[in-house]
């Protein structure tokens, strides 16, 4: 790709910055224990906050919490399972106006996670209904990686309980590469 | 199916340096799959061998959900249920696949004090024969005393 291509490029993907990842989203359901009783077996997560209400109200937490990682969970879209390999995956038919489509389409098809960093603010109790608003917060210069020349983009997702106050977060970083260029030179 | 332990590390037997008992994750497919539909992540990568190997993966591969879940019971089957779990900060790196198990390992990294809860920093690794899987940091409390 021409230095000027790629100056191109780099100008339309910080139009993104700042901007959000995906539409805002609400949790289907609320923080329930079925769902948590499902994560405890499914990692075998034996933590008696998480399912014993008796022993979890004499704790600091007072009463029964959800496993923390379970954040992004309450969130996940509810996925329609025909064609979803067809969409590579996406749980549904997804426009969203960001910068992973224009990277496709300029030939950096590949798709790396790199880093997850979670906070959370408080632990969720059943009862809880979550909703979320994605920011990108930054998109790196291309760079030449072992995996091709790319792109890190990196968003945040701030999850928020009914009343709007923020219960979590979490950083999201991911390489998009160009296959075609393993071994280019930089 | 085991009960998990009630008791919790005291913050004043934590010193930096501690190790944290490594735990091994023999991972399966059925590992991969239970992990990944409990988060609700239905990404055929983490449930179908075809899909994952034409994308270049060498296998169907665990999820990052799991992945942070897996990291976050491994902490508080240390510290105990009065464990708070702060932050989870990783970097990803080789893919968790069937037949590989993951060593889970961690080190006490550093301990301060804030009001009254004593604030952890682990710093944690998930590693089979392909290299690290995860590695990285987790702040966890505890009430002091």
């Amino acid at each position: 790709m021409a230095d000027k291509e790629v100056d191109e490029l780099r100008a339309r993907l910080e139009a993104y910055v700042g901007k959000p990842m995906g539409p805002p989203a609400v949790a289907p359901d609320a923080v329930n224990l079925p769902m948590i009783r499902h994560w405890v077996d499914a990692l075998d997560d034996r933590n008696p906050v998480y399912l014993d209400a008796e022993f979890a109200a004499t704790t600091r937490f007072g009463g029964i919490v959800a496993p923390p990682a379970m954040l992004q969970t309450w969130t996940m879209p509810r996925p329609r399972i025909e064609g979803i390999a067809g969409r590579g995956g996406a749980p549904d038919k997804m426009i969203s106006d960001n910068p992973i489509p224009l990277l496709d389409q300029a030939g950096y098809v590949g798709t790396l996670a790199t880093n997850s960093e979670l906070e959370f603010v408080r632990y969720l109790r059943p009862g809880d209904q979550l909703h979320l608003t994605t920011e990108v917060e930054s998109i790196s210069n291309r760079k030449t990686t072992a995996l091709g020349q790319g792109y890190f983009v990196t968003w945040v997702t701030t999850y928020m309980d009914g009343e709007d106050e923020v219960v979590g977060r979490q950083l999201f970083r991911i390489l998009k590469f160009d296959p075609s260029t393993i071994g280019a030179a930089a | 199916m085991t009960s998990g332990r009630t008791d919790s590390l005291r913050s004043t037997e934590i010193a930096v340096g501690d190790e944290l008992p490594p735990f091994d994750l023999p991972v399966t497919s059925t590992v991969i799959v239970a992990g990944a539909i409990a988060s609700r992540d239905f990404m055929p990568a983490h449930h179908d061998r075809e899909f994952a190997m034409a994308q270049g993966a060498p296998n169907m591969f665990m999820n990052i959900l799991t992945t942070n879940g897996y990291v976050s019971r491994f902490v508080t089957d240390w510290a105990g249920p009065e464990a708070m779990i702060r932050s989870i900060k990783i970097r990803l790196g080789a893919p968790a696949v069937p037949g590989q198990p993951l060593r889970f390992s961690g080190q006490v990294a550093q301990t301060s004090h804030e009001g009254d809860e004593c604030v952890i920093e682990v710093a944690v690794r998930a590693a089979n024969e392909l290299g690290d899987h995860a590695t990285g940091t987790v702040v966890v409390t505890l009430p002091l005393g």
